[in-house]
């Protein structure tokens, strides 16, 4: 019977040598019908001291959706000794079916001493094997990236609205890219917020009937919260990269200018406004018609409208992305391919981020 | 391959257009009106179909309650539809916009697969409209076409027409003679209009034939989506990407290494006042004809060249022109049908199918066929497919199964009677399982077969959409693979005819066989495979 982590505790505390002897005991009959299901290997990385049930939390919450095999790891680089704690447990959830709990394992570590040293071969010994290697990492990125590790991921995932320098660590990014052999697709937590968003503003055009508002749209704003301002630039350069649109200038942190093809100029204003969305509102004006995308009242659904002098509004409502990390992880982990359009919208736009 | 070939390939099964990674690099060509929207590229949702009114005939009926405006208002949830939609009921009885919005929320409420949200809903009502009128009447048709050129001014519908036949078969062509007088079926500039129609696409071939030069009359085929949510379920879906996206799977599928192929459609649902549609039809023009055959051309079809509708449905009317025709004789050998007798389902007693409402006491309409089939093509030449549907059988289920021919007997194998086995659940449960063999563990060398398991509810983190959901919106963006030819249709009819008439014939007519509800049918339909020195797959 599987130690189930419902009070989100690490589980079973476990000898380092013997963790996969105890994950198979956590299968051994017991009551009730279970079924242990894995769809990928799933690392988290993190140096936050606590981290360990903050992230034994959301991999309950993310489980409920995505059957994986769980490797949440803490690291602490300060001492020189080095030691690993670990634990074993499992998340069960009702499948959808009915009837059936399905349940995902949970290998927890606590890393002291020089974590890079120990990570890729406690990583490497307890993956399930045959299945993708997703790594999400919670720290900031440092030197030296071990070139061991980044060959065996296949998702390396990250949030670059916490980066301080994204400069900085972008290189490191790609640096692990270039040591997997740019095999590695990088899903970057803060393009995921953006989904819904950029879904409810492509709708706009997919009539080709509308794509004339391409060449015509000359300015455009975006609200977002405070700390948020690294994703607006994001969805400005994803719509200035699809669009051939190039910076021109950037006035400040409150606008950014393009100029497309035909050497038109395009304002974005970026404008900083309270609210619990990161990004509050979208709007594109292109020959007297506006293109907006707003969090409606209840938060969850997108207001999407167009409206023009002579045209009546039809606003529609759509899902809109939740901010909460276990909602974004569950919302990347559903995407598959690589990310070429996030790479595109980052390259516009590297400069301002 | 031309770029319009190209396009149509990945337009299918909401695959992204491949032509947007080299095209939308072009802005250059951005107002050209043929070019994909560039800010798609890379999103994994499907291009939300364009503006249009959805116009429902049948609209107080029983698919408009429970599938067809559920469904909507899932796309609309989920972000699917186009914001300027709008769904006008058409039917006899009078209402109101109101009322018919009261009616259709209290249905969605019951019947939607996702719980309803008030905003989403209150949004999604304002696009729904009622229109009075018999089916039969002209004058009907005039007043809404005005009402849908106001609805196209008010909400920006673009004057595209989709046209839901919700009703019995005996309107469909009074409903199509007046859209062509109220010139509905006319597509105006840059518009279109598309006509889905429920089954049963006729009783016979000739009925068919029929239908399809009616409906030809006013719609091209293009234009006509013959509907069978069969296909819009995940697992039919997946049959293509089992076979063609797993190399594995390939050389194994052929009359060289499978055995034979067993394709079930249980329910353990009685006749549930269907009688009046049911005793003039039965099971084999119910379900073999329509869903059964259109499994059977998922499975056993050759690799189309392309993902386009036509290359696909090339494929599947190969099979069906394919299939083994049987003389009158040969019928009885090799199809049975039978009918439920009194029995119990889930120990509780049901009626006889003669003692159910508005059925004839004397009814020889069969509620279960099981059929012996062939595939006389260079793929499947001598391998037999059985098949068997079925009311009031112990448990509901549809699952296709393919028998791998037994491993030589030697070794292990001298003793082994059970064969690799792969199944394709279809509903419910969506999945696919594989039966090979394993040793016991212990000091003996004991063999069994284990079963390896995939669960679509399992494994995915998300919910698939309804049937109707996926064929809506399919319909809505032009895409007919999912949906029949009329070829297929009518050379399904063609191989039903020669059972139908031979039940139907004076003399030497097959027997009608009993078998008690609660039961897998009669005795006769298990001998059809004992004789073959096989067994029907337990469910």
């Amino acid at each position: 019977m599987p130690a189930v982590a419902e009070n989100y505790s690490l589980g079973l505390q476990v000898e380092i040598g013997k963790i996969d002897k105890e994950l198979k005991k956590l299968w051994e009959p017991g009551e009730g019908a279970m079924t242990r299901a894995s769809l990928m290997n799933l690392a988290v990385y993190s140096e936050e001291p606590g981290s360990l049930e903050k992230n034994t939390q959301l991999i309950a919450k993310i489980t409920e959706n995505h059957a994986c095999r769980a490797l949440v790891i803490c690291a602490n680089c300060g001492p020189k000794e080095n030691r690993v704690d670990a634990w074993v447990s499992a998340h069960c959830h009702v499948s959808r079916t009915g009837g059936k709990q399905i349940c995902s394992e949970q290998l927890s570590l606590r890393l002291q001493g020089p974590c890079s040293e120990l990570l890729p071969s406690i990583v490497f010994s307890h993956l399930d094997s045959d299945l993708p290697f997703y790594l999400w990492w919670q720290a900031e990125l440092h030197d030296p990236m071990d070139p061991q590790l980044w060959e065996w991921v296949d998702r390396f995932i990250y949030d670059s609205q916490a980066w301080k320098n994204f400069s900085e660590q972008f290189r490191l990014v790609e640096t692990a890219q270039g040591e997997a052999k740019e095999r590695l697709v990088l899903c970057d937590l803060n393009w995921t917020r953006l989904d819904k968003i950029r879904y409810a503003l492509a709708q706009f055009f997919d009539h080709p009937a509308s794509h004339h508002h391409f060449a015509e749209i000359d300015n455009g704003r975006i609200d977002f919260a405070p700390g948020f301002r690294s994703t607006a630039v994001l969805l400005a350069g994803w719509i200035g990269a699809q669009l051939r649109w190039h910076v021109e200038q950037k006035n400040g942190a409150t606008k950014i200018q393009f100029t497309d093809a035909a050497g038109r100029k395009i304002d974005i204003e970026l404008r900083e406004k309270e609210g619990e969305h990161p990004i509050g509102k979208i709007s594109l004006n292109s020959g007297g018609i506006e293109f907006s995308v707003a969090h409606a009242k209840c938060g969850d659904l997108l207001e999407v409208c167009r409206g023009g002098a002579d045209e009546n509004p039809a606003p529609q409502l759509m899902p809109a992305q939740a901010n909460d990390l276990a909602s974004l992880m569950s919302q990347e982990l559903m995407r598959g391919g690589p990310h070429r359009v996030y790479l595109h919208a980052i390259n516009c736009v590297r400069d301002l981020l | 391959m031309s770029s319009a070939v190209t396009d149509r390939r990945y337009r299918r099964f909401g695959l992204p257009n491949r032509r947007q990674s080299v095209i939308c690099t072009d802005m250059n060509r951005a107002a050209d009106q043929t070019q994909p929207n560039p800010l798609r590229e890379g999103i994994s949702t499907r291009a939300v179909p364009q503006p249009c009114s959805v116009v429902i005939f049948g609209a107080t009926g029983d698919l408009t309650h429970r599938k067809l405006v559920p469904a909507l208002y899932n796309l609309a949830a989920d972000g699917e539809l186009p914001p300027a939609v709008a769904v006008v009921g058409f039917a006899r009885r009078e209402k109101s916009d109101d009322e018919f919005r009261k009616e259709m929320e209290e249905a969605t409420r019951k019947f939607s697969r996702q719980s309803v949200r008030d905003e989403i809903w209150n949004t999604f009502a304002q696009s729904i409209f009622y229109h009075q009128s018999e089916f039969q009447d002209e004058s009907g048709y005039e007043s809404l076409a005005k009402r849908l050129d106001k609805i196209d001014k008010e909400r920006g519908t673009r004057g595209n027409r989709l046209f839901y036949f919700a009703v019995a078969p005996d309107q469909f062509e009074p409903i199509l003679k007046n859209l062509k007088a109220a010139g509905l079926n006319q597509t105006r500039e840059n518009s279109w209009a598309r006509v889905i129609i429920e089954k049963p696409f006729g009783t016979d071939l000739a009925s068919a034939r029929e239908l399809n030069r009616v409906v030809r009359q006013c719609f091209t085929e293009e234009q006509t989506y013959r509907i069978d949510h069969f296909l819009g379920k995940e697992t039919a879906q997946n049959i293509l990407v089992l076979r063609f996206a797993n190399a594995i799977f390939a050389p194994l599928w052929n009359r060289r290494y499978i055995d034979h192929l067993q394709i079930t459609a249980a329910e353990t649902l009685g006749v549930e006042g269907r009688a009046g549609y049911y005793e003039g039809a039965g099971a084999l023009r119910d379900m073999v004809q329509n869903h059964l055959l259109q499994l059977l051309c998922l499975v056993a079809m050759e690799a189309p060249t392309d993902l386009s509708a036509d290359s696909i449905r090339d494929e599947k009317v190969k099979v069906v022109r394919s299939l083994r025709h049987f003389t009158q004789e040969q019928v009885g050998a090799n199809v049975i049908r039978g009918q439920y007798a009194e029995g119990a389902i889930d120990g509780k007693p049901v009626p006889a199918y003669r003692a159910e409402k508005n059925v004839d006491p004397k009814s020889t309409t069969e509620t279960f066929v099981a059929l012996r089939l062939h595939i006389d093509n260079w793929r499947f030449w001598d391998v037999p497919i059985y098949m068997r549907v079925g009311k009031r059988l112990p448990k509901s289920g549809t699952e296709i199964s393919v028998h791998f021919k037994k491993a030589p007997a030697v070794l292990f194998n001298k003793e082994l009677s059970d064969q690799n086995v792969l199944v394709i659940r279809i509903q419910p449960d969506e999945g696919m399982s594989l039966r090979i063999h394993a040793k016991v563990p212990g000091t003996s060398f004991r063999v069994e077969p284990v079963k390896m398991d995939f669960h679509y509810g399992t494994s995915f983190g998300k919910a698939s959409p309804e049937a109707y959901e996926r064929l809506l919106l399919d319909a809505m963006g032009g895409d007919a693979t999912l949906f029949a030819r009329h070829d297929e249709v009518e050379e399904a009819w063609a191989f039903i005819d020669t059972l139908e008439n031979a039940w139907a014939a004076k003399k030497d007519a097959p027997d009608l066989f009993f078998y008690p509800a609660g039961s897998w049918g009669p005795e006769a339909a298990d001998d059809l495979l004992v004789r073959d020195g096989r067994a029907w797959r337990r469910l």
